[in-house]
């Protein structure tokens, strides 16, 4: 209860990915790598995580900094929020992952986190959060998904023992634009796409991303196909600053002659992944952009919803914000 | 009973060590070391590296604890343990008690340093992580004689604070944003103070005092 | 009357401190060899605790101390321990580990072994109340402060009695009042509503944890803490520590926050000093969020159901009201009482009926909130009001208008009158600048999926006490020095109202020091720094201490020229005669001659009606210059009122259930404005906590286990930058009350709930008038209520979602 001060650790700062890496298989399960460390330091303070090292990536420079590539742009893994939400080519071309990033937490968050931390954090459900001992922390009950369970911030979707959803902002925005996100481990280089780079209790109830022991996210890459789309980004929380999205929505619509011609939207909030609405996508692709084909598209997003006892309003919400993605876009 | 000796009230904590202080800092010191040599770890349920246990004492590679930090404009030498956070060394070591603590979980602001030039929550940033980058603090505001920077001035025109305690944090967030942004409207100064919470609610008049300061600087 | 400081801005003397960082809070404190305690807190929201095992944690090196339940007083009846070996609340303080630094005090607590047995719990009171339902306290299920610990269940009839969605009326009160004929009045109503309703309890959550640090020294103990008030906490905090009030040195320059929870003693703060006596060495407990959320107090949860009868003139026939609250496991706080007076003096009903009962919950100890059941019970009446008046088809404001208290109010069960009430003038100052007859035809204005909203909203609560005392002293450099032992929450009225002395004895402010936040500045005996009082309550103590003084400055010129009293007077901090203008001595001089006099003049002798806290002070500093001290005995024969209204206007998106405000304006009746700006702050920051009540705020707790939702900010969601307007307006109605000297009055409370009320009323007004029966309104409801589906939360269900 009420836990505050971290337990003891040896801190490391490797100035290159090889000295992280190496790191990494030499400690095992007991390290621990932190960017921004934003979503780590409350975890340590809470002593539910009690990492016997950690790894400071913050110094490796190579993983730093927003560069444009002949097939798009390539985002290093510590870009910070605030350079994501601020910078130029960004703006211009993928305006969706720039205004996701402005709704990220709270400026002071956005200046420190980083793009790699906020689609690695973990899930926000209170229990698990509480440190008591669920599937998710290894335990053999979810707390949240039982008939007295509060789980109002839950999820429609992908249950399995675990209840809980992706929190970030970043997340659903990068899914829309087709991110590769480049892992680097012992062996060299894989890159994973969004979409596949989370993962839902089904596949592992422990982590949240294919991230595997002793590899490390260095870098986001995002292709050039959806540069200067439509898009919509829309965040609903209880608060403006400082809150997770009870539901988010983020899109990217290419139109020719208001036709639509391709679409890609993924919403926060429902699944323990960001989840491709790729029915909505069926309905609308080929169709008019306009109400019509919004209403009847946002009509399937729910489809296939399992409500839990405090969150049947989620589907009222994610219909409506694929209703406007669509039609406000 | 033995003698607690004097408290160090005000501002006898801010720059240089007062008398006594620094017995309390020594004490401090050969504890910790004492700790580390005996210190259990508990196992971790690590899960993003996967091999061997925790090593004993100090290890290869890892951080050296005495680092210079850049505070205020003065090279500060200070001995930091691997897991302190930058809100701690700076009330707890440095004795500057004008960063506040009330959520320590990078939720509230009230610790609001800036670190070179940006806005940072400094209760959920380790120090080492800081580096040789310039720490400013609410401290480190007042001119060589004591005089209030402008924006000081205007959040006291202004009647910005109520309780005060989110106070030094409003002020850095204040002035990171006439940095970056030297007229900033109304909205614009809003966005930028956003991750400054006042529970007694005076964000109009703190966003008055911003304003205000623009005007002036 | 035109004064020359009252009702003018000025530089409150501790605001320099807080914007350069040197304001000293609590734990900005340090000693000397101090050592930090960390205190174990229960897992468990009911259990008995047994076998504590702390040898492993002491055999660490850098621990230095244990403490525990043993070791400090038990506490009688329903009243809260420091520490216990029985939690009632997950959170509760079971002991403390006392260590050189605060990570080893942290592993230290990992160490200790102990046997911790669950006991049966209970969050929901209507459970507590069913026939063999759980007690949160082996002993019983109600108290209250005055009501001592008891059980009480009402009967499977009573329940039976009633529809399950809604609220039993027949169940047995502990509180119960009315007056009038009520089956007559109702008879009388045009219409009669009958609604059950909710409302959530919400954490303080003040920014500053209640962090303390203690040391003894010579017999005496010294402690930092965290407090609204000064005076007002000596006698209590010292018998939590169990020493007389003259040993304890108290020091709380500086309070980030308190609400209500800070207001009076509190147990977890002597924690420091009884740890500090049994180690020997100064210990500073630094309280964490999560702690300051189990400790920090909350606002009492009701559950309950008005029925209301509107005539169709729109006058307040008749209020039928019964109010079961939520108190967390301890003596709470009678939220349930105020909420009731509040309904009584705010629409002025012909007969009303209040029966009401404090229910004890395993859920972290309820208090005081700014407002406490004013502001709760106003979101439930206001919508309620609204409702009639669509129905009678009569303008919002003007209901109000038309049940609004005036001078002639009696109100509560005791009947009690006004000093002063101008809520009338509030509500047209109010709807003039909100412009309100252009801004409520926007009602319901569509723009894509969004639509206005309009509301105005009213709230109340008492303003003020007497029989406090006063002390002044001119010092022989001619220094006005204003002792005030009221304490500093952050309003500025510590100063505001030393401005009265200034004012009476015309000295400039630059030449005011104002004496406060520290016992060894020898201040007199004050009450507590909260319930909208202090303007009104210390404006009147420093008047008579001023008063005293100014007597006592005719009398040393008498003495000194000749003459009567009558012939000299006061001006440019100088006494003179009115007759010859060179017979005249400084404030400097006078003092000098106080002190050459002895006496009554020099605070040698003293009115024996000072409380004795008072009267050591003016003792302590006797001699050193020219003493004014005295007792508030001005004239209180009524109850001053403050009274509030607040207009808002919204846009609510009815697919998202988020809404923006986009305009607010609050006006205050408190008698004469003392501190223009400070009473806007006020205004404004009421609104801040009156959004977050209506609309964010909430505690939810799991009933499996009891564990909270809501521990940190990010959960308790009380309102940011941008959840709020970033200009909003305020206005006071500025006219003087007659039982004040100054006409002063207080205001903290209702500026909140005036601005909870209007916005729960606007967002019922976009929705067509739609009534939630429940605070606060999330966007979970707002979605729900549009797609006309089931709401999650079952009617008369608390602590959940």
């Amino acid at each position: 209860m009420a836990k505050d001060m971290m337990t003891r650790f040896e801190l490391y700062q490797p100035a290159d990915i090889a000295g992280a890496l190496e790191l990494a298989g030499k400690l095992g399960p007991d390290g621990w790598l932190i960017a921004g460390g934003q979503d780590s330091l409350d975890w340590f303070k809470d002593r539910a995580k009690r990492p016997g090292a950690v790894v400071d990536l913050s110094r490796i420079e190579s993983m730093r900094g927003i560069r444009e590539t002949d097939s798009g742009l390539e985002i290093g893994a510590l870009a910070t929020v605030t350079e994501i939400e601020e910078n130029t080519l960004i703006k211009s071309r993928y305006a969706v992952l720039a205004d996701a990033a402005s709704r990220v937490a709270s400026p002071q968050i956005r200046n420190v986190g980083t793009i790699g931390g906020n689609v690695c954090q973990d899930t926000r459900c209170w229990y698990y959060r509480s440190g008591i001992d669920c599937y998710r922390a290894g335990g053999s009950t979810c707390y949240a998904d039982t008939p007295e369970g509060m789980n109002r911030e839950h999820c429609l979707f992908g249950a399995d023992r675990c209840v809980a959803v992706s929190p970030s902002d970043l997340a659903p925005a990068l899914v829309v634009l087709d991110a590769s996100m480049v892992i680097q481990n012992k062996a060299g280089e894989r890159t994973v796409s969004a979409q596949d780079f989370f993962i839902g209790p089904d596949t592992d109830i422990e982590r949240m991303t294919v991230i595997e022991a002793g590899e490390i996210l260095t870098a986001i890459r995002i292709p050039n196909t959806w540069a200067g789309a439509r898009f919509y980004f829309e965040k609903v929380a209880d608060r403006n600053t400082w809150d997770f999205a009870l539901v988010n929505v983020a899109a990217a619509i290419q139109v020719e002659n208001d036709i639509i011609q391709d679409i890609r939207i993924a919403c926060g909030g429902v699944e323990c992944v960001p989840r491709r609405m790729s029915v909505a996508e069926d309905i609308a692709r080929g169709s008019a952009k306009n109400e019509e084909t919004a209403r009847l598209a946002a009509g399937s997003a729910a489809r296939g919803a399992v409500p839990l006892n405090y969150n049947h309003f989620k589907i009222s919400l994610l219909e409506n914000l694929v209703l406007r993605a669509i039609r406000d876009s | 009973m033995k003698d607690p000796t004097t408290y160090f009230p005000g501002d006898s904590l801010n720059e240089a060590d007062p008398p006594g202080l620094s017995a309390f800092r020594s004490s401090r010191r050969a504890f910790i070391k004492g700790v580390i040599a005996s210190g259990a770890v508990a196992a971790s349920s690590g899960y993003l590296l996967s091999g061997c246990a925790p090593g004993e004492g100090p290890a290869a590679g890892s951080v050296e604890r005495l680092i210079s930090l850049n505070v205020n404009g003065r090279i500060r030498r200070v001995d930091v343990l691997p897991n302190e956070t930058l809100a701690m060394t700076l009330r707890y070591k440095l004795g500057l008690t004008g960063t506040k603590l009330a959520c320590d979980r990078g939720e509230c602001g009230a610790c609001t340093v800036v670190i070179d030039g940006m806005t940072n929550y400094s209760c959920s940033t380790l120090t080492h992580t800081v580096g040789s980058r310039s720490v400013r603090t609410i401290e480190g505001l007042e001119g060589p004689d004591g005089e209030l920077h402008p924006i000081q001035q205007a959040f006291i025109d202004e009647l910005g604070p109520q309780c005060g305690f989110c106070t030094p944090g409003q002020i850095m967030s204040t002035v990171v944003l006439l940095e970056r942004n030297p007229k900033p409207t109304r909205d614009e100064a809003r966005r930028a103070l956003s991750g400054n919470l006042c529970r007694c609610g005076a964000y109009d008049h703190y966003l008055n005092s911003v304003m205000r300061a623009a005007e002036v600087i | 009357m035109a004064y020359s400081l009252i009702g003018k801005d000025f530089t409150p003397p501790d605001i320099r401190g807080k914007v350069t960082g040197k304001a000293k809070y609590a734990e900005d404190f340090s000693a000397a060899g101090m050592v930090y305690c960390k205190m174990l807190l229960s897992p468990m929201p009911h259990a008995q605790v047994s076998n504590i095992d702390v040898s492993d944690a002491m055999s660490m090196d850098g621990v230095v101390g244990v403490l525990t339940a043993d070791d400090v007083p038990a506490m009688d009846g329903a009243a809260q321990a420091i520490l216990t070996n029985t939690p009632r609340y997950v959170g509760a303080p079971i002991l403390a580990v006392a260590a050189i630094d605060e990570t080893t005090a942290a592993d230290a607590l990992e160490k200790i072994r102990y046997d911790i047995e669950p006991l049966d719990f209970v969050l929901d009171p209507l459970q507590s109340l069913y026939p063999g339902g759980t007690n949160a306290q082996a002993a019983g299920n109600v108290a209250s402060m005055g009501i001592p610990l008891q059980e009480i269940k009402w009967t499977a009839r009573d329940f039976a009695s009633a529809d399950p969605d809604q609220f039993p009326m027949t169940g047995k009160a502990v509180s119960e009042w009315s007056y009038g004929d009520l089956e007559k009045s109702f008879s009388e109503a045009a219409v009669v509503y009958d609604e059950s309703f909710v409302t959530a309890s919400n954490s303080h959550h003040s920014m500053e944890p209640r962090s303390a640090m203690s040391y003894w020294e010579n017999g005496k103990c010294f402690l930092f803490g965290s407090s609204q008030s000064q005076s007002f906490m000596i006698p209590g905090l010292a018998a939590y520590i169990g020493i007389e009030p003259r040993d304890l040195v108290y020091i709380a320059e500086y309070c980030g926050g308190g609400f209500g929870s800070k207001g009076a003693a509190y147990p977890i703060m002597a924690l420091p000093a009884h740890m500090s006596k049994k180690i020997g060495r100064p210990v500073m407990m630094r309280i964490s969020r999560a702690e300051e959320y189990y400790l920090g107090s909350n606002r009492a949860g009701f559950q309950g159901r008005v029925k209301l009868g509107v005539a169709s003139s729109g006058k307040v026939t008749a209020v039928d009201l019964y109010i079961v609250q939520s108190s967390g496991p301890h003596n709470g706080y009678p939220d349930f009482n105020s909420a009731a007076g509040a309904v009584s003096i705010c629409y002025q009903p012909n007969a009303m009926q209040y029966r009401g009962i404090p229910i004890l919950t395993n859920t972290p100890p309820g208090g005081a909130q700014r407002g406490p059941g004013q502001n709760q019970i106003a979101m439930v009446m206001e919508p309620l009001l609204d409702k009639a008046a669509r129905e009678l088809g009569i303008d919002r404001l003007e209901i109000r208008r038309i049940n609004a208290p005036n001078n002639d109010t009696i109100f509560g069960g005791r009947q009690r009158a006004v000093t002063s009430a101008y809520q009338t003038e509030a509500l047209n100052k109010g709807a003039l600048a909100f412009n309100w007859e252009r801004t409520k035809k926007r009602s319901g204005e569509r723009n894509g999926s969004k639509v206005i909203g309009v509301g105005v909203g009213q709230a109340y609560h008492s303003a003020g006490a007497a029989g406090f005392d006063g002390l002044v002293r001119i010092a022989p450099d001619g220094r006005l020095h204003i002792h005030s032992g009221i304490g500093n929450l952050g309003t500025y009225s510590y100063a505001a109202t030393s401005r009265v002395v200034a004012e009476v004895l015309q000295c400039k402010w630059e030449n005011c020091v104002i004496e406060r936040g520290d016992t060894r500045k020898h201040l007199p005996w004050n009450f507590g720094q909260f319930g909208s009082n202090t303007s009104f309550t210390m404006s009147r103590s420093n008047h008579a201490a001023a008063m005293d003084a100014r007597q006592k400055l005719l009398e040393i010129a008498a003495a000194e020229f000749g003459g009567s009293v009558d012939e000299y007077d006061i001006g440019e901090e100088t006494v003179f005669s009115k007759a010859d203008a060179t017979k005249r001595l400084s404030y400097a001089q006078a003092a000098q001659r106080a002190i050459d006099m002895g006496g009554k003049y020099a605070g040698h002798e003293i009115p024996d009606d000072l409380n004795p806290m008072t009267s050591a002070s003016a003792k302590a500093i006797a001699g050193s210059g020219l003493i004014g001290v005295a007792k508030d005995n001005y004239a209180l024969d009524a109850t001053p009122p403050a009274l509030a209204a607040g207009f808002m206007v919204i846009e609510l998106d009815t697919e998202t259930g988020r809404f923006e405000i986009l305009d607010y304006n609050g006006v205050i009746d408190c008698g004469t404005v003392i501190h223009p700006l400070g009473l806007a702050s006020q205004v404004k920051g009421g609104a801040v906590m009156g959004i977050g009540l209506a609309t964010t705020e909430r505690i939810v707790y799991d009933p499996q286990n009891g564990l909270a939702a809501n521990v940190g900010f990010n959960q308790a969601k009380p309102p940011s930058y941008l959840d709020v307007p970033s200009t909003l307006g305020t206005d006071a109605v500025n006219i003087a009350d007659p039982q004040n000297p100054m006409g002063i009055r207080g205001m903290g409370e209702p500026v909140m709930g005036c601005a909870a009320s209007a916005l729960i009323c606007a967002i019922s007004d976009a929705l067509g008038g739609h009534y939630f029966n429940r605070t606060p309104i999330v966007p979970d409801m707002i979605i729900n209520a549009i797609a006309e589906r089931k709401q999650s939360h079952k009617p008369l269900q608390v602590y959940t979602f």
